[in-house]
């Protein structure tokens, strides 16, 4: 309701505004206007300070050689070659595009799948609540629990044993943490894009599905003919919010199972954002901003490119309704 | 119909459905459709919902255990209700240092950020040119920047004017990346508000400044609060700034104390009494939160989205 109730408001005005702003616009519009500067100018300043200049600052750090201390060479793109032939970071890129991937598709289908469960299901508030708390609470405390669920006399282990399961799996082997991270990831979040998708879903209104109903549609029609056509710009929000939150996991990495032990997790559950704090600030080696900022930019490049492609792929004619 | 219902050879055929009776007052087309698929459905779904709070409580419960009985039997439940656990992890794991430095960054940089971009949203809202779309575009661009591109700069920035190790520049850091998202909220929320009040604000005399200060804060304040709300979780869940930018631990943050805490347990062996205490100490505030302004944070969610 808000997104096409903005949209309206924000286009209408504008139109019958034009020819007064020309004359320099009512008495109102004028005396706002004056206002940029008061207005806009501290979060304009805080904003560009503390978040653009460090982002052009970023571009030019991976450019060069740098310890952080003393002086920078510059290398030109001799960070990135380098950070592309690091089997660590290869191994790093392939579970963030995992997790991009992998547990998003899971995400998608099951909150879409509890959405549609949901709907009209009794006490509907309740469990929606519940599944979304997750949400609220930091993956550190999920990382940390896994290790007391999953670690050998754990829990886990305790309910297998009366199953006769005498030899469970190594359930925190350095091989096996990266999958439960991803079930782990799958089970908070869906909470979330379930809120989200359902707050879409609910937008609809019901004449459309008495509708359905009188012209006998099946469940599976009215599916595909009302329920998914009207929710299709907030898949594409959902698919926008998972790709810029899901390559920056790092602390549910960092802490799962008790891995860090020593200080580092084990290599083969790096992501990305793990790779670029390890490189830059973990004081085992000489830290290497460089070829840390580097790693860090094609995160970036890979979010950006996904967006782009993301709105392309999910435009469509807005429905208004 | 009623012909066709109505000629003999009809009549002869298998007597009307009887129809059931529509029990709750909702009409037949939203009523859910009974299958056993949905069924499934409905069952993990509780399964979850269970799972999820006996979780919860399990973890509350287990922190008035101490280690040894927890490792014992890990369903067991607590003898007494015993605080050691808490006063362990509060005096002695320093989480009650953690715990203030916590409340103090989090509050800080949450209103600052609120009160910085509330202005900036409404001037967004309602101005509309060539420049404000560029400004509303370049706040936006934010959005799309994970923190790690970020991290390093900053910390070489805030290095320089010795802002590492301090809460300042933890605080100052919160707020500006906070800001693209308060920003967007804020103006999304500003757009649905009426413009009538302002408009007769305005006629009454009232300046701009003085319309945006009494007429349209206060009808903002649903959505200022929502937007402060989101900040206060988002800063209190963040770990890997406080991370990088805290190097002492009394400047440390609720999260890196606790990885710091965990760290120290490879060492001095496992105290899970602990660790759950501390766990429930990052839990618990959230858990408040939710109950108290749950709705609020769930609409604010899903009303950023409008773009």
């Amino acid at each position: 309701m808000s997104a096409s109730t903005l949209k309206r408001t924000r286009r209408n005005p504008a139109p019958a505004l034009k020819p007064e702003q020309g004359r320099g616009g009512s008495s109102i519009e004028r005396q706002r206007r004056k206002l940029l500067v008061p207005f806009v100018g501290p979060a304009f300043l805080f904003y560009t300070v503390l978040f653009i200049v460090p982002a052009i600052a970023a571009v030019w750090i991976s450019l060069n050689e740098w310890a952080g201390s003393g002086p920078m060479t510059f290398v030109g793109f001799k960070n990135y070659i380098q950070v592309f032939q690091d089997p660590l970071f290869v191994k790093s890129f392939g579970n963030t595009l995992l997790l991009l991937f992998v547990v998003g598709a899971a995400i998608f289908i099951l909150a879409f799948a509890m959405t549609l469960v949901l709907r009209d299901m009794a006490a509907k508030k309740i469990a929606r609540n519940v599944i979304f708390f997750p949400h609220l609470i930091n993956a550190l405390v999920f990382g940390i629990l896994a290790g007391f669920i999953f670690n050998p006399g754990g829990m886990v282990n305790s309910l297998l044993k009366p199953l006769g399961v005498t030899e469970p799996p190594a359930w925190l082997a350095q091989d096996n943490i990266f999958p439960l991270i991803m079930a782990t990831m799958v089970l908070t979040t869906t909470g979330y894009f379930t809120t989200i998708i359902m707050a879409g879903v609910d937008r609809i209104p019901p004449y459309f599905y008495e509708d359905c109903a009188l012209a006998g549609a099946t469940a599976l029609q009215r599916l595909r003919y009302v329920i998914l056509p009207l929710t299709w710009d907030v898949f594409g929000t959902c698919a926008v919010l998972w790709t810029i939150s899901s390559v920056k996991i790092f602390e549910i990495i960092w802490v799962f199972g008790g891995s860090s032990g020593a200080g580092l997790p084990p290599t083969q559950t790096w992501s990305v954002a793990v790779y670029t704090y390890v490189t830059a600030f973990s004081g085992m080696s000489t830290p290497a901003y460089g070829a840390a900022t580097a790693s860090a930019i094609i995160s970036l490049a890979l979010v950006t490119v996904l967006v782009v492609l993301l709105r392309r792929a999910m435009r469509r004619d807005a429905i208004e309704f | 119909m009623t012909a066709l219902t109505s000629s003999p050879s009809e009549q002869a055929g298998p007597p009307p459905v009887r129809r059931k009776r529509n029990r709750g007052g909702v009409s037949p087309a939203l009523q859910a459709d009974h299958n056993w698929v949905r069924s499934i459905g409905v069952f993990i779904l509780w399964a979850v919902v269970v799972l999820f709070i006996a979780m919860l409580v399990w973890i509350v419960l287990q922190a008035f255990r101490d280690t040894h009985a927890i490792l014992e039997s890990p369903w067991g439940l607590p003898t007494s209700f015993n605080f050691d656990n808490f006063a362990t992890a509060w005096n002695v794991s320093g989480f009650a240092l953690a715990t203030l430095n916590s409340i103090l960054t989090t509050a800080v940089s949450s209103f600052v950020c609120v009160a910085v971009a509330a202005p900036a949203a409404y001037y967004l809202s309602r101005v509309e040119n060539r420049l404000t779309d560029g400004l509303s575009l370049y706040f936006i661009l934010g959005l799309g920047i994970p923190a790690q591109v970020i991290l390093i700069p900053l910390f070489v920035m805030l290095d320089k004017v010795h802002l590492t190790n301090s809460l300042i520049g933890l605080n100052l850091v919160y707020i500006g990346l906070s800001l693209p998202f308060t920003v967007f909220l804020l103006t999304a929320f500003f757009r649905s508000l009426p413009l009538e009040m302002e408009e007769a604000a305005a006629l009454d005399g009232a300046s701009a400044l003085r319309t945006f200060v009494q007429v349209t804060l206060p009808l903002a304040k649903g959505g200022i609060l929502t937007a402060f709300v989101l900040l206060v979780v988002g800063s209190w869940n963040e770990t890997l700034l406080a991370l990088t930018l805290l190097q002492s631990s009394d400047k440390y943050t609720l999260p890196v104390a606790l990885i710091s805490f965990v760290q120290q347990q490879t060492y001095s062996g496992a105290d899970w009494g602990g660790l759950f205490a501390g766990l429930c100490i990052v839990i618990l505030p959230m858990l408040v939160i939710y109950i108290w302004l749950g709705r609020r944070l769930t609409e604010g969610l899903t009303l950023g989205m409008g773009k």
